[in-house]
């Protein structure tokens, strides 16, 4: 009987207590603030890990030049490899072993949404660059958006399309995942209101080696531009389906593409040149003026592992930064002993900040942790030259 | 023969685990405890993929499809319905079960080997397909919030409390298996799977036997998938894709093909060691592959077959060591 | 404007369709010698255009001798793997041969995404881009390139394989293994040569893949299901039926993709398996397979 009591005392007892939450200052020593990456380091995201080693690079940079009020920043990646099961476990590593500050970088949405609930619940923040917008809106306590969700990168390609004059028309070619919906249900939304029209939904799947049944339905709707909200490898299928039949459309790609990689891989750039653009997050095109010191930043602090194998670092590392340069800034302004409520309220202060990379500059509050809204476009001029335009045909004035 | 009063003694013994293992969660912290967690929803997974393919012996590479299926219709009952989740678990068996009963049509027709092979794994692809396209029922790609669930009323807020949800379940699944393979029915799918042939020649109706064995592995893996569902919080397609279920496989090949020990044990490990890699990034899908390689090559009964080696009472009657 | 683009379905359908036809062959060849499908024949694939990559590329050698050389690899990469991976095996379930040549697609997959997991590249095409027009179809070097090298490649297997010698003793081998052995063929010589050949054959699927799609670890990701279903199709085991059910495929695909739509063509690959063996099993030109007792 003594036996069995024990065991029922047991159950009793480990059901009834409950694991102490994650307390306010977890992450933050004296020397150091720790930070979790969740990253798609293994499966067929992995292409954008550099989003997570654009940030570290930053981070490492930081700490050579001291840290922020005497503490350096340690960063800890774990592998959600795209799944959400893998994701919650790494997070839960991240918070409850690791005892992570917040949560850094992250793209893939699903895994994002999934672990939302037990960020919330444990306090831990989340600043990251995941599309789907609806972690951080309506705003939830320590969720921060700090570079562009699929809702308003989706809403700058229908503005950017709609604002060639006449073009009412327009397809949508995307993946089935929820980061293409990210995209292009914002986008639709959008012509929606403006007196366009959706003429066609064209799925092009992970994976997908020909898009000729997808163009020529674009050709068969009359679409005069098209929302391409397809990874990388996919939009060149596609682009090279249209090119291929001289279909006179415009394609207007989402953030899942390296522009210049895209065009490396159509040499010749007669039918690109009018035909394809991208939203652009930047101030200026990548490398140069204000953006070449983190070109800079991520030679001299990434491992060759971290870098691409062959060519510069491409847009992805660019587009990781902003979050930790957000994040090191909410320290500074919160002083020698922050604790997440007074980090979380130093984002929450931030108006007008110009993060050196984006195109927007920062403004968060308390109901809007949405930090960027608006976004430039970048193509070919009809001299084949790399442009950043305001709207159609209106380029920078100091487009490089 | 005194060996086998002997097995059923000590077989009595294997009940010390779960009981063993009720004080557990005073010592994990909740990452360790979702770990553990995971690898108690894989093993009715394992053992319900490694009733068809290792005791039954067909190639049927359905199982994603039970588990997604039994995920989604925890997830659907408890989000559109509002049903408490004990409640849902028995019809994600049934759904599983009845999944399990389409997979096992082919089967029954005279397909197997490679062909049965392609047909059951595009039967799963199919599946995720339908959750991705079905968007007014699943969610679609942006997938679907399971809400917490609750047992008779208490929530199961905590991966602690769903950790005895699980235990228990797990153990009701494992005894029952262990009954069904300790019967006529176990007998008769080590018949089938060694001689098809023979054994209908000496009256077993297979028929039934192997719509039993697809059935039953279709509904235990469909209540591994409604833990699935509890445990993670939310469903999307891509948990359900070919990656899983070369995960499933490694667990009943790592583990021991045709051995309920082995599906234990192969869940477990093939849930516990990834973790390993999981600030090692890159790694995974390479060690992986060379684990299951050597498995294949050095330990082809799996890790059961090590502990088989280690006492006679841990050889099962079923499987032959 | 709908039958119009008929034709121009047609020919780009084809074009896929070669390309399936070969990867079905790859995977055909190595199914007769060994009843045995490599369930790794994606990442041998992919493997070939990054070998053609790193040879070209990397090294800076000219095309054909990079593509030779990466031939060359993967034969000895698939040559070896039967050899001291599915020889020692062969005796055991077949659920382990299957997993087997997973593992080994699978590490593959890892040490490719390793290596280059960051980033896409971008194969250069050794002929120039250029576009025909045949009345209203639009055909483009890359459609003449794949389907030429394709046929050639197949014209030259049919050589080999009714006229030389050694065509001979393959067919024989085929035939009978127990018969060949008992000639004095060395069956276990002939069952890794045919996966070394099933291999070489796969990478130049994959060489001719990465001219019309960026390349990644995962670009022979859906090769595999591809295969399978072509296979299918044509009739398992049926060298001339891999090519007829690839073509067959490629067409499906594009007129079930424009005419019904898109979201179909990602589950081609399945529903045609499905429906192949669920209605005629010995699929277009395969025999039925009868089982000795």
């Amino acid at each position: 009987m003594r036996v069995w009591q024990a065991i029922v005392a047991f159950f009793a007892m480990a059901l009834l207590t409950l694991p102490a939450a994650a307390d306010s200052t977890q992450g933050i020593t004296a020397t150091t603030i720790t930070i979790g990456s969740i990253g798609p380091f293994s499966g067929s995201a992995s292409g954008f890990t550099p989003l997570n080693y654009g940030a570290a690079a930053y981070l490492r940079y930081i700490n050579d030049q001291g840290g922020v009020n005497g503490r350096k920043f340690d960063v800890i990646f774990a592998d959600s490899a795209c799944n959400e099961a893998k994701g919650i476990a790494a997070a839960k590593k991240l918070i409850f072993e690791d005892k992570v500050f917040m949560i850094m970088s992250n793209p893939c949405s699903g895994v994002a949404m999934a672990i939302k609930p037990m960020l919330v619940q444990e306090g831990v923040p989340w600043m990251g660059a995941s599309a789907n917008p609806r972690i951080t809106t309506p705003a939830s306590p320590g969720m921060f958006h700090t570079v562009y969700p699929g809702s308003e990168a989706g809403r700058a390609m229908a503005t950017f399309a709609m604002s060639k004059p006449g073009t009412t028309k327009i397809a949508l070619a995307m993946h089935s995942d929820d980061w293409a919906h990210g995209y292009c249900d914002a986008a639709s939304e959008y012509i929606k209101a403006h007196g366009g029209e959706i003429v066609a939904t064209t799925v092009l799947e992970h994976g997908a080696t020909d898009g000729t049944a997808q163009a020529l339905q674009i050709k068969a709707s009359g679409a005069q531009a098209v929302m391409g909200c397809l990874y990388q490898p996919e939009l060149v299928v596609l682009l090279r389906d249209l090119e291929k039949y001289q279909i006179n459309t415009v394609v207007v790609a989402a953030l899942g593409a390296d522009f210049d990689q895209v065009m490396a891989a159509f040499p010749s750039h007669d039918w690109v040149k009018q035909h394809f653009f991208q939203p652009y997050q930047f101030q200026a095109p990548i490398a140069t003026g204000p953006l070449k010191k983190f070109h800079d930043i991520f030679v001299k602090y990434l491992t060759k592992d971290e870098l691409p194998k062959n060519g510069d670092p491409t847009n992805f590392y660019y587009y990781g930064v902003p979050v930790a340069i957000v994040a090191v800034e909410a320290f500074r302004l919160a002083g020698p002993n922050p604790t997440r409520e007074s980090w979380e309220k130093a984002v929450e202060s931030l108006k007008g900040f110009d993060t050196g990379v984006l195109a927007d500059t920062e403004t968060f509050s308390a109901d809007n942790h949405v930090g960027v809204h608006k976004m430039y476009a970048v193509g070919l001029d009809a001299q084949g030259k790399e442009t950043v335009y305001k709207s159609w045909g209106v380029a920078l004035p100091n487009s490089e | 023969m005194a060996g086998a009063s002997q097995g059923t003694g000590l077989r009595r013994l294997f009940w010390v685990i779960p009981l063993a293992m009720l004080p557990l969660p005073l010592w994990l912290n909740p990452y360790q405890q979702y770990v553990l967690n995971t690898a108690l929803v894989y093993v009715p997974v394992g053992i319900g993929f490694n009733l068809v393919v290792g005791n039954l012996g067909l190639l049927a590479f359905s199982n994603v499809a039970y588990f997604g299926l039994g995920a989604y219709t925890s997830g659907i009952l408890t989000a559109s319905l509002g049903l408490p989740w004990w409640l849902t678990i028995i019809p994600a068996a049934i759904v599983g079960g009845i999944a399990g009963f389409v997979a096992s049509i082919p089967a029954l027709r005279g397909v197997r080997l490679f062909y049965l092979a392609i047909m059951t794994l595009a039967f799963g692809e199919l599946m995720r397909w339908t959750y991705i396209r079905w968007e007014t029922l699943t969610g679609g790609s942006m997938g679907m919030a399971v809400p917490t669930a609750t047992l008779f009323g208490l929530r199961l807020d905590s991966d602690r409390s769903r950790f005895y949800a699980f235990l228990i379940l797990t153990v009701l699944i494992v005894a029952g298996t262990d009954r069904l393979l300790r019967s006529r029915f176990g007998r008769a799918f080590l018949a089938i799977k060694d001689n098809e042939l023979a054994a209908a020649a000496m009256g077993i109706p297979t028929d039934r036997y192997i719509v039993l064995a697809f059935a039953w592995g279709g509904a235990v893996v469909g209540i591994g998938g409604s833990m699935f569902a509890i445990s993670v919080g939310h469903l999307s397609p891509v948990s359900f894709d070919l990656t899983e279920l070369v995960l499933q496989f490694a667990i009943i090949m790592v583990g021991g093909l045709g051995s309920l020990a082995g599906s234990i044990i192969g869940a477990v490990v093939i849930t516990i060691a990834p973790q390993v890699f999981i600030s090692f990034p890159g790694f995974e899908e390479l060690v992986f592959g060379l684990l299951i390689i050597l498995i294949i090559l050095f330990l082809p009964r799996g890790l059961a077959s090590l502990l088989a080696r280690l006492h006679p009472a841990f050889v099962e009657r079923y499987y032959r060591g | 404007m709908m039958l119009s683009l008929l034709p121009q379905l047609i020919v780009s359908g084809i074009s896929s369709g070669m390309l399936y036809a070969l990867i079905a062959l790859s995977m055909t060849v190595v199914y007769r010698a060994t009843t045995v499908v490599n369930f790794g024949q994606g990442d041998m694939v992919s493997a070939g255009a990054y070998a053609v990559f790193v040879f070209g590329m990397g090294f800076g050698l000219p095309f054909l001798v990079a593509m030779a050389l990466a031939l060359a690899l993967l034969f000895v990469a698939g040559f070896a793997m039967q050899r001291w991976l599915m020889q020692p095996i062969i005796a055991g379930p077949h659920l382990s041969l299957a997993m087997m040549a997973l593992a080994v697609g699978y590490t593959l997959r890892g040490a490719l995404r390793l290596e280059w997991g960051n980033e896409t590249i971008n194969l250069t095409r050794p002929y120039p881009q250029d576009v025909y027009m045949l009345g209203n179809v639009v055909i483009t070097t890359d459609d003449v390139a794949i389907c030429g090298f394709v046929l050639l490649l197949f014209a030259a297997l049919f050589v080999l394989l009714q006229v030389t010698p050694l065509g001979k003793v393959i067919q024989a081998t085929f035939q009978s293994q127990r018969g060949a052995a008992l000639v004095g063929i060395n069956v276990p010589a002939f069952h890794a040569t045919m996966w070394g050949g099933g291999a070489a054959l796969g990478a130049i699927g994959g060489v001719l893949l990465a001219m019309i799609t960026p390349l990644t670890p995962d670009l022979g990701q859906w090769t595999l299901v591809q295969g399978f279903a072509a296979m299918t199709l044509g009739g398992f085991g049926s060298l001339g039926g891999a090519v007829a059910g690839g073509i067959l495929l490629g067409l499906t695909e594009k007129l079930l993709g424009f005419y019904v739509n898109t979201m179909f063509i990602e589950i081609t690959g399945y529903l045609v398996p499905i429906l192949v063996l669920m209605l005629r099993p010995q699929g277009l030109f395969g025999r039925r397979a009868v089982v000795r007792v």
